[in-house]
């Protein structure tokens, strides 16, 4: 049986820890760029979270397939070609069939290839294990990512915009009573001031992340 | 469109960090003190000025749609712009190679001060996003883009050196423990970019 | 085997290179079709809006249906204004300029060959006449599409695109309270002049040859005046060769053939 207990932690590991204990933007910091610039609207969130998601997993998994084979010198340029072609297909197919998101989000799609989460998986993990093993810890970081995007995209929604997903879920009452939506929350500088907010909430949790 | 303004518009209004959170993942990293954030601060705006003008001209007479046309009229429906992330990656990360072993050779204390940079800006998506924001900007020459490599340049150099000096200075203030470090950073840069956004309202 | 030997690293690159190129370009020629329907939608989504026709929540094909149904003919027309000529595309439908068109048309009247140029006209069946603008804007091109009403001189509707203007500044130009503003203005002056419309601050006071500029956007807004002068100056033999006679056979069904 190879399946053994060390083997089922291990997988477990793989899985869970990239969501919230070893989260890619949160506690590794990697990834930052991309993510925030497209969180004003829940729907662009979405979309990005996903391609990250998929670019991750695919390309730890074709690396992870290569990684006895890859010459060392030239190592880096191969990962990024391979990445590239991920993120072009990515890009492709959205202009084809989600043609509003892709325009939304214009060149930060491209920008998925800069994205440290993806190069940083696969020169970390996928380059020493095998590649369904990659391919799980790939979808399980870009998901701890996509988790982070959505939180912050649904925060800026909710009080930049009053809806969801484009929906109005703030009722017309509320404004009527003198609500208004926060235009501050729109502004690109607030993603970051809650990225740091969220921040401070998991290391208040888990004492053991805070810097000294 | 005038050079002065481009120029402007790039290091203020449209500023690669505050603006487009480009290239974030080092900007946090390094910027714990003003000496390494103005070395990192300068390998990015040189190897900006350096990639911009040949992804430019790649852009214009390879990439576009109907780009080939200058080989032959018969070229002139090819479109490869599907190619254009991969041969801008392409250029940047040979282009770094390249810069490196020449400042390795040529200026060994130059390289001591920038080399162990180069290496990271590869990856540093500012410089991958200065080449697409130029290839969507649709400049009219090469100036232009140079122009524009420039200023993005400057202005993420200067977002990176204030953030190493206010991070310099916030290690003597009592930030409550979980927000110490990158919590509080974080919102230190969110502060900044708003401030940089009073910018947006000059007329140029 | 050596992984590190030069002539492996040459061989393993390129084929990997060929590779990817192989991929690449099948994805690339597979998807194609459905991008440039993409694109042909979205022209025609915003040919239909600036003519006011409602399309909230419609699936492509809807607007496409919507388009053909609201939409009699395309025109194109020279600076000389006599020239028209109706164009059908490869199905017998009128045919729809993308945006890669204008800007070859705009060129034509940045050399002062508009005398040469072929400049869409899409005719509405309720009379209306939707012409597309377009011009540099501070980064990159800016585009949109001006509906008259049948006397060929007031604007019923207006909308604008662009590229990669400035958020929040430039950028408004796509946002309703802009181009709002277009309705009912008109490009001659009280002497019946021809004078296009202007966008200044503070044009849009009492003057219905003016708009108000969008704040903080001062050269995104110079270039929406600069591309309606120079686009609708080219339209404007043909207007005037076409309104002592507001049901123009052009425009009308083809019954008169």
């Amino acid at each position: 049986m190879w399946r053994n207990q060390a083997m089922s932690e291990n997988l477990k590991n793989v899985l869970l820890k990239p969501i919230f204990k070893g989260n890619p933007i949160s506690v590794l910091v990697l990834g930052i760029c991309s993510s925030l610039a497209v969180t004003v609207q829940l729907k662009g969130a979405l979309v990005m979270a996903l391609s990250v998601t998929i670019v991750t997993g695919l390309s730890s998994f074709v690396v992870s397939l290569m990684r006895k084979s890859i010459p060392n010198r030239v190592r880096i340029i191969v990962q990024l070609v391979v990445v590239a072609m991920m993120v072009i297909l990515v890009d492709q197919v959205l202009k084809a069939y989600a043609y509003s998101v892709s325009k939304s989000l214009s060149v930060y799609i491209g920008l998925i290839i800069t994205n440290c989460i993806v190069m940083g998986r696969i020169e970390a993990f996928a380059l020493g294990n095998k590649p369904g093993l990659s391919l799980l810890d790939g979808l399980a970081n870009g998901f701890g990512y996509g988790l982070i995007l959505v939180v912050v995209a649904i925060v800026r929604e909710i009080l930049g915009s009053g809806s969801i997903f484009g929906f109005q879920i703030i009722p017309q009452a509320v404004y009527n009573a003198g609500y208004m939506n926060n235009g501050l929350m729109i502004l690109p500088p607030f993603a970051l001031i809650l990225l740091g907010c969220i921040i401070w909430i998991q290391r208040s949790i888990q004492k053991d992340l805070q810097e000294e | 469109m005038e050079y002065i303004s481009l120029f402007v518009k790039s290091i203020f209004v449209d500023n690669m960090i505050f603006a487009y959170f480009l290239g974030m993942c080092s900007y946090l990293a390094v910027s714990k003190n003003v000496k390494t954030a103005t070395g990192l601060g300068v390998a990015v705006i040189f190897v900006l000025l350096v990639t911009l003008p040949i992804n430019y001209l790649l852009n214009k007479y390879l990439l576009q749609p109907g780009a080939l046309a200058w080989i032959n009229e018969s070229y002139a429906d090819v479109d490869l712009s599907f190619l254009s992330y991969i041969v801008f990656i392409a250029v940047i990360a040979a282009i770094v190679q390249i810069v490196e072993m020449v400042v390795e050779k040529f200026s060994p204390a130059l390289y001591s001060s920038l080399g162990i940079f180069l290496p990271l800006i590869a990856v540093n998506c500012a410089i991958l996003g200065g080449s697409l924001f130029m290839q969507e900007k649709e400049f009219i020459n090469v100036g232009e883009s140079a122009v524009y490599a420039l200023g993005s340049g400057l202005g993420w150099f200067l977002a990176i050196v204030a953030l190493a000096a206010i991070r310099e200075k916030m290690a003597y203030s009592h930030v409550p423990k979980a927000l110490k470090g990158l919590g509080i950073s974080f919102i230190t840069v969110g502060l900044m970019g708003i401030a940089f956004m009073t910018f947006m309202g000059i007329t140029l | 085997m050596n992984t590190n030997s030069n002539v492996y690293t040459i061989i393993y690159t390129s084929v990997l290179v060929i590779v990817v190129a192989a991929i690449l370009a099948f994805a690339a020629t597979f998807l194609k079709p459905a991008q440039e329907a993409n694109v042909k939608v979205e022209t025609m989504s915003k040919i239909l809006a600036a003519a006011g026709v409602a399309q909230d929540n419609l699936s492509n094909d809807e607007i496409i249906a919507l388009f053909y149904n609201e939409v009699a003919a395309t025109l194109t027309v020279s600076a000389k204004g006599y020239d028209a000529e109706e164009v059908v595309d490869k199905d017998g439908k009128p045919q729809i300029f993308p945006v890669s068109y204008l800007k070859v048309q705009s060129s034509l009247i940045a050399k002062g060959q508009q005398d040469e140029g072929k400049f869409p006209v899409y005719c509405f069946n309720n009379g209306l006449k939707v012409v597309p603008i377009y011009g540099a804007g501070l980064w990159g091109p800016i585009w949109g599409y001006i509906a008259f009403a049948e006397d060929n001189a007031t604007v019923s509707g207006a909308i604008f695109d662009h590229k990669g203007e400035t958020p929040g500044l430039g950028a408004k130009i796509a946002e309703k309270p802009f181009y709002s503003q277009f309705a009912g203005k008109s490009i001659l002056d009280e002497a019946g002049e021809f004078v296009s419309i202007s966008v200044v601050k503070g044009g849009a006071n009492g003057s219905k040859n003016g708009v108000d500029a969008v704040s903080g956007g001062t050269i995104t807004s110079k270039a929406v005046d600069t591309s309606l002068r120079a686009w609708l100056g080219a339209y404007r033999n043909y207007f005037l060769a076409c309104t002592p006679m507001p049901l123009n056979e052009n425009v009308e069904e083809p019954s008169n053939e």
